[in-house]
């Protein structure tokens, strides 16, 4: 049988080790912590939570870059991510950044910066041209329509997906086994 | 290679089918091995979690997309012990008597080797064992009553139900595999939506509920994490056992007398076809290459509204407390054929693929908060599973890319009957329709087009040349090979699958047990 504290940390929560204890840590977290990415580069993190703010506020702060960092260090069978869903073949790091560098690609053709320099309207403004579809005219990375469903997609989860974020709603959690922290 | 010590029967496959052979085949007696390609989960690890749920969704060997509608399989199909019944959520109606009929009515497809009337003893078996509950006669259908009354119904649910009545589409109780008294140790259902993140608390008859217990307590040995490479056979092209590679990377041999097929109906095909030998060029079982052929899924569209009153879409169950089979006939007097169930007041979380947020993709930021706060108190949705009708080109084949194993990939390769695909435009319409009648004041539909539920592939049927299994799952020509699941199905209907995957598995497994001799090599 699956050893549950096992899964635990290996996949809600991120392992860190702080002056020789290993701790589990919610991805804000590890992102207050600055601790170590895993496979994106600190560039695209920036472009991942600038982004994912600006498709769902909050994500950001919630620790969206080491989240989607930790998943994708993860064996397929055990990534959370929901672009597991998507029939998109793994592994997917190539997907993440590829689509980040499709954003960054067209906020500089606009704006001449990256994403995360945009103000947030200029910022809102681009999104809806991705979200839109079919791909903005100088798009170079996954289909545009498929990189905002699936990093939306991310950044909700983190905002809205856990206990904290259904208490935001207002909607009972409810839980028969609770997952195992407050992120 | 290593070889295992015999079994009577060895089973590919850990999911509802699998479990409920390894059940009965082990309580008769016999000596039974399953081999099972993912995790062995236990009810502790069903978290109450749309994220931490991603885990039991299909996490083996990609299957590539292909054809001019893609299947989105991923979602659809579980991994591990207890297959996508770990995650299902629990709607079990029956199918119908015109279901089995779509050869000889609409010339598309084939008849079913069997009728309704030679299914219904099978359904009213597996009913009383899991515990079904619902009302048999507000459905309209034959067979015995559900052991169990009908499931609550919360605001949501009672607001749709007035759109329906307007548009004069009677509904009833979903009938679903949920407690709705305590008995037998399993406790009456809290109705917390969290049906298809995993039921933890035995209210809802999934495998490791029901079936698993007993096989384990019985002596069923189930491997975990083993990787089915092909069907062995012998000089003469006789099935011997199953090869495999075990969870610690070692292959190995499982000769076993009887072998069942009970895997994702994509992998048992994958598996057939991949199995060729100098007897089985074509692969295992497809001497008339029907293996892979006529795959199938259902359309599902999703309608939604907005509604001033409080519609308290957390409670309930992912499925939805009600269902109509107003719209079942195959045939309109204008308009696409096929039949349509809807789905009425599923409880929704507010992430994941089904959940609020992805109601409105086109939502970010400012907006889509907005549409959170109003959406958790006051949505409501309905859904129609739309019939696709049989197209034969629609199969499983293998890829040129391979697994770590070195087995072919499969790809579906699924293109929707045109009718199939004006069905589901005219599901939406009506389900708007629906929702304005209910005093919805937003309506709006989901515009993406979603497929699940996986059928064809192993169909059964009476002619070998155009079928791969008789009536019980024998492959044609290999009576020591069954074949279990959705797969088995020459037409899919518009019910959710697995209430009949486990009437026909019930079958055949009695068969095996009483008329062992008809199972020899």
């Amino acid at each position: 049988m699956t050893d549950r504290r096992t899964l635990l940390k290996g996949l809600a929560l991120i392992a860190a080790t702080v002056g020789g204890v290993e701790r589990l840590l919610t991805p804000a977290q590890a992102q207050a912590a600055a601790l170590p990415l895993k496979r994106l580069t600190p560039a695209q993190a920036r472009t991942l939570a600038a982004f994912g703010e600006a498709l769902v506020s909050g994500a950001a702060a919630l620790g969206l870059a080491h989240y989607v960092d930790d998943q994708l260090a993860k064996r397929q069978a055990e990534n959370l991510l929901m672009i597991r869903y998507l029939d998109v073949p793994p592994p997917w790091d190539g997907f993440y950044s590829g689509a980040l560098a499709a954003v960054d690609g067209l906020a500089r053709i606009r704006h001449d910066v990256d994403f995360a320099a945009l103000d947030a309207g200029q910022a809102a403004a681009l999104v809806g041209e991705i979200a839109a579809g079919p791909d903005p005219a100088g798009w170079a990375g996954p289909p545009a329509g498929l990189a905002y469903f699936v990093i939306r997609a991310d950044a909700i989860d983190v905002v809205y997906g856990t206990e904290a974020g259904f208490a935001r709603l207002g909607v009972p959690y409810m839980a028969h086994i609770p997952p195992e922290s407050h992120w | 290679m290593r070889s295992d010590a015999p079994a009577d029967v060895v089973i590919m496959g850990a999911g509802a089918a699998g479990a409920l052979f390894a059940d009965r085949l082990t309580a008769a007696g016999q000596r039974v091995v399953v081999l099972e390609a993912g995790e062995g989960w236990a009810l502790s690890d069903l978290v109450s979690s749309q994220i931490w749920a991603r885990r039991l969704k299909w996490g083996g060997a990609p299957v590539l997309p292909g054809g001019a509608h893609p299947f989105g399989h991923n979602f659809a199909v579980g991994s591990g012990m207890g297959g996508s019944a770990i995650h299902h959520y629990a709607s079990w109606p029956r199918l119908r008597a015109q279901d089995f009929r779509l050869g000889s009515t609409l010339g598309l497809g084939q008849d079913w080797p069997i009728d309704a009337a030679t299914l219904a003893p099978w359904y009213d078996r597996v009913q009383a064992e899991m515990l079904i509950s619902g009302d048999a006669a507000a459905e309209g259908r034959d067979g015995a009553p559900y052991p169990l009354p009908p499931v609550k119904v919360f605001a949501q649910a009672r607001l749709l139900a007035r759109g329906f009545a307007a548009r004069g589409f009677a509904v009833c109780p979903n009938p679903m595999a949920v407690m709705t008294e305590d008995r037998d140790d399993r406790p009456e259902c809290l109705y917390d939506g969290w049906c298809d993140a995993g039921c933890p608390t035995g209210t809802l008859a999934n495998p490791l509920v029901v079936h698993w217990p007993r096989a384990l307590a019985a002596g069923a040995v189930l491997r975990t994490r083993a990787n089915v490479l092909a069907i062995a056979t012998d000089a003469a092209g006789r099935a011997t056992g199953l090869d495999y590679v075990d969870a610690a990377g070692e292959r190995a041999h499982q000769p076993a007398a009887r072998i069942v097929l009970a895997g994702a109906a994509v992998q048992n095909a994958r598996l057939l076809l991949a199995s060729r030998s100098t007897a089985h060029p074509l692969g295992f079982g497809n001497a008339h290459a029907q293996v892979g052929r006529w795959f199938n899924c259902h359309s599902i569209g999703n309608v939604h509204g907005l509604f001033t009153e409080q519609t308290e879409p957390h409670m309930g169950l992912a499925a939805g407390g009600l269902m109509s089979f107003a719209d079942y006939g195959k045939q309109r007097e204008s308009g696409p054929r096929g039949s349509i169930t809807w789905g009425i007041a599923p409880a929704v979380k507010p992430n994941d693929l089904l959940g609020l947020a992805m109601t409105r993709a086109d939502l970010f930021g400012p907006a889509l908060h907005a549409f959170m706060a109003k959406a958790a108190r006051h949505i409501g949705i309905i859904n129609a599973i739309c019939e696709n009708l049989p197209v034969a080109d629609n199969r499983i084949e293998l890829a040129t890319e391979t697994d770590r194993f070195g087995v072919p990939l499969a790809r579906i390769v699924h293109t929707l009957h045109p009718d199939s695909a004006a069905l589901w435009e005219h599901a939406l319409q009506d389900g708007e329709t629906i929702l304005r009648a209910a005093g919805a004041t937003q309506v709006w539909s989901g515009r993406q087009r979603a497929l699940g539920h996986v059928s064809g592939g192993t169909i059964m049927g009476r002619d070998p040349v155009t079928s791969v299994t008789n009536d019980i799952g024998q492959i044609h020509g290999a009576a020591n090979v069954v074949v279990a699941g959705g797969g088995l199905f020459p037409s899919i209907g518009a019910v959710s699958p697995t209430f009949t995957v486990l009437a026909l598995a019930a079958r055949t497994a009695a068969a095996m047990i009483d008329e062992r001799g008809r199972f020899a090599a």
